[in-house]
């Protein structure tokens, strides 16, 4: 009990406390320059009241399409990984996957933003080949360049989720189905997908909570104000409206408890990390 | 013996201590403040590419160059939550955000007679006279609270190539002859501003002060900017100088709500930018250096004042005019001819933008509003435009 009781004074202290204030603050009342305790709705009520509610249900649409992307692009690559390379590349591969990580990942979207623009390396290319006459301007500053930014961020911490689950999948049963007459797309869609659906779930969930989140992708390649939940709660806190930063969220952690919550229910937490523990 | 040795000890160590003492109330300032390291918080123009050999050398003391926010709410969360008021001590921003700033505690008044540059300053003399809008920009209730570090008159710039001829009014910014092609400044009090001016001088909206607007006025002029967003107005709202600068030399945009510094910077990258001369007037500024209210030692302090002179010298104001386009120093064109620091193309080049700004003052429009009365509004307001 004594060893427990460190990291979970820890995690209280880190995770649980500021939770709690977050909370508790987001029903205080805003002041110019700072807050007023008590007991107030203002806050949560000027949120799904205003403009900022339209970037909830935006920032929804945005994190639900792009995991759903993220996920199809993932698990091809997870696939791919798991039973089309010889097991001596694996690691290689994985290790490639990582390299992106080595540069912060702010410069990597500014790099977006020059690759993409109206006079940027894609749009000469495009030009010099006599594909487009014109710069195409949805290159950059639009929902295209969120998607790719958002899927050039996190789909590849999705990978490696769903590269576990798939990689744990006990052979015999594969080749059990095979030999039962199950032909591969049934193989697959009876007993490869169903026992990698954990690994999925959580990379869902990597990817959602990412993108839903998300500030800088958001701010430097979605043009004109573009907002999801993260710019919202970062420009509340420039102005000084904590209650209301800490509305929102609260309200993000919410949506984030409910997703992890499905994600008990659905699935044995146990079992994905057991994978993950080689038990 | 050993008591012989303990007396000669204690006399020599109380000698040693008054001479000790003698010498530091003879001590010149510099020496007092040797060795100290002063934390500059800056938004980016008032650094000198990290040259602070003037300041450093004959003080012996070190500058911290560090980003802050420009916007006002931004500058004041940084000092209140973000733990400003330990970190910096001097604060090098846009002026005219003593209200707030002295209310809380967070800055300090000055006392101007440490400062031998601001003495015979004919730029303080004339803009920043008690009672006058700038001083505004410097002083709060007849105290100052600001070194004014540079002065400037704001409007936007634009390509000329691609724009087809000059462009000489703020209307340029909301032209659909450059609709996808235009961006604006993430801030109220430079971008809502001039939108304002635009809309009170085409006659489109009744605006009694653009530099300080009823709730009412601030809402017609987001509505106007929200339905110009919505028609595809703008490429971007830019939120950083090298944001802003990429858009130029990038030519991303062709008409753009900006700093003049970032037309310099694109016109050192090849780029023919230019800076407008707007009918309907300047947005005039300036920037004011404030010492941090904070625990800091005398020595740390007297470090500061020395930092906040040399931030009033002719030499610093000739490379800041250099470097950034604006004007500083009253003497910096005469420092720039005869120091020998610059060439003389450099010189005259600093002798130009100095004459150019004093125009802009000349030529007149409005000072910009830092702390508009219904400040709360313009951010509820501003937080509309971008979310919509």
């Amino acid at each position: 009990m004594a060893l427990l009781g460190g990291p979970v004074l820890l995690c209280a202290l880190a995770i649980v406390v500021p939770l709690v204030l977050t909370l508790i603050i987001s029903f205080w009342e805003r002041q110019m320059i700072g807050m007023r305790p008590g007991f107030s709705l203002a806050s949560y009520a000027l949120f799904f009241e205003g403009a900022r509610f339209s970037v909830l249900k935006r920032s929804f649409w945005v994190a639900a399409s792009s995991t759903v992307l993220m996920l199809s692009i993932a698990y091809l690559v997870a696939y791919l990984i798991t039973f089309k390379l010889p097991p001596n590349r694996t690691r290689i591969f994985l290790f490639l996957l990582s390299v992106p990580f080595l540069v912060n990942y702010v410069i990597r979207t500014f790099a977006w933003a020059y690759l993409l623009g109206r006079t940027g390396p894609v749009n000469q290319l495009l030009q010099w080949t006599g594909l487009k006459s014109q710069p195409v301007d949805w290159l950059l500053f639009s929902d295209f360049a969120v998607y790719l930014g958002l899927i050039a961020a996190y789909m590849p911490f999705m990978v490696y989720p769903i590269w576990l689950s798939l990689s744990a999948i006990d052979r015999r049963l594969i080749e059990a189905s095979w030999m039962l007459g199950e032909p591969p797309l049934g193989t697959f869609l009876r007993v490869i997908l169903p026992l990698s659906l954990p690994g999925v779930f959580a990379a869902a969930i990597f990817g959602f909570v990412g993108a839903f989140g998300e500030v800088a992708v958001s701010q430097i390649l979605g043009g004109v104000g573009y907002q999801l939940m993260g710019n919202a709660i970062t420009s509340s806190l420039d102005v000084l409206n904590y209650p209301m930063a800490a509305a929102m969220s609260t309200v993000v952690v919410g949506c984030m408890l409910v997703l992890l919550l499905l994600w008990l229910r659905l699935f044995d937490l146990r079992l994905f990390l057991g994978k993950m523990l080689g038990r | 013996m050993t008591t012989d040795l303990k007396e000669i000890d204690r006399r020599i160590l109380l000698k040693s201590a008054a001479l000790g003492i003698g010498v530091l109330a003879l001590r010149p300032g510099a020496a007092f403040a040797a060795g100290q390291a002063v934390t500059l918080a800056d938004i980016g123009v008032g650094d000198l590419n990290g040259d602070w050999s003037g300041y450093t050398n004959p003080t012996g003391n070190k500058v911290n160059v560090v980003s802050i926010g420009n916007g006002p709410s931004a500058v004041l969360n940084q000092l209140i939550a973000g733990g400003g008021r330990q970190t910096y001590d001097i604060i090098n921003i846009v002026g005219g955000m003593q209200k707030p700033l002295v209310e809380n505690k967070l800055i300090l008044p000055l006392d101007v007679s440490r400062l031998k540059n601001w003495q015979n300053n004919e730029y303080i003399a004339s803009y920043f006279k008690s009672g006058s809008k700038g001083f505004d920009f410097i002083g709060y209730e007849g105290k100052v609270y600001g070194v004014p570090t540079v002065l400037q008159g704001d409007s936007f710039a634009y390509l000329p190539e691609k724009t087809g001829g000059d462009l000489n009014s703020y209307g340029a910014l909301f032209d659909p002859k450059f609709r996808g092609y235009v961006a604006i400044e993430d801030n109220y009090t430079t971008a809502g501003q001039k939108a304002a001016l635009y809309l009170k001088s085409a006659g489109l909206t009744d605006i009694k002060d653009p530099s300080d607007m009823t709730k009412e006025e601030i809402k017609k002029v987001v509505d106007f900017l929200t339905q110009k967003k919505k028609e595809g107005q703008f490429r971007v709202v830019w939120s950083s100088f090298e944001q802003a600068v990429n858009l130029l030399v990038n030519q991303e945009v062709y008409v753009m709500d900006c700093w003049e510094p970032m037309v310099f910077a694109a016109k050192a990258k090849g780029v023919n930018a230019v800076y407008a001369t707007p009918k309907e007037g300047y947005l005039l500024w300036a920037m004011a250096a404030y010492l941090v209210a904070g625990n800091r030692s005398p020595e740390r302090l007297e470090a500061s004042y020395q930092l906040l002179d040399y931030m009033l010298s002719p030499e610093y104001g000739a490379m800041i005019t250099n470097l950034r386009g604006y004007m500083t120093h009253p003497e910096a064109p005469e420092f720039a001819s005869k120091s020998g620091k610059f060439d003389p193309a450099t010189a005259k080049k600093i002798a130009d933008i100095d004459a150019g700004v004093k125009t802009k003052f000349q030529s007149g429009g409005t000072w910009q509003a830092r702390w508009p009365t219904n400040i709360e509004t313009y951010e509820e307001e501003w937080q509309r435009f971008k979310a919509a």
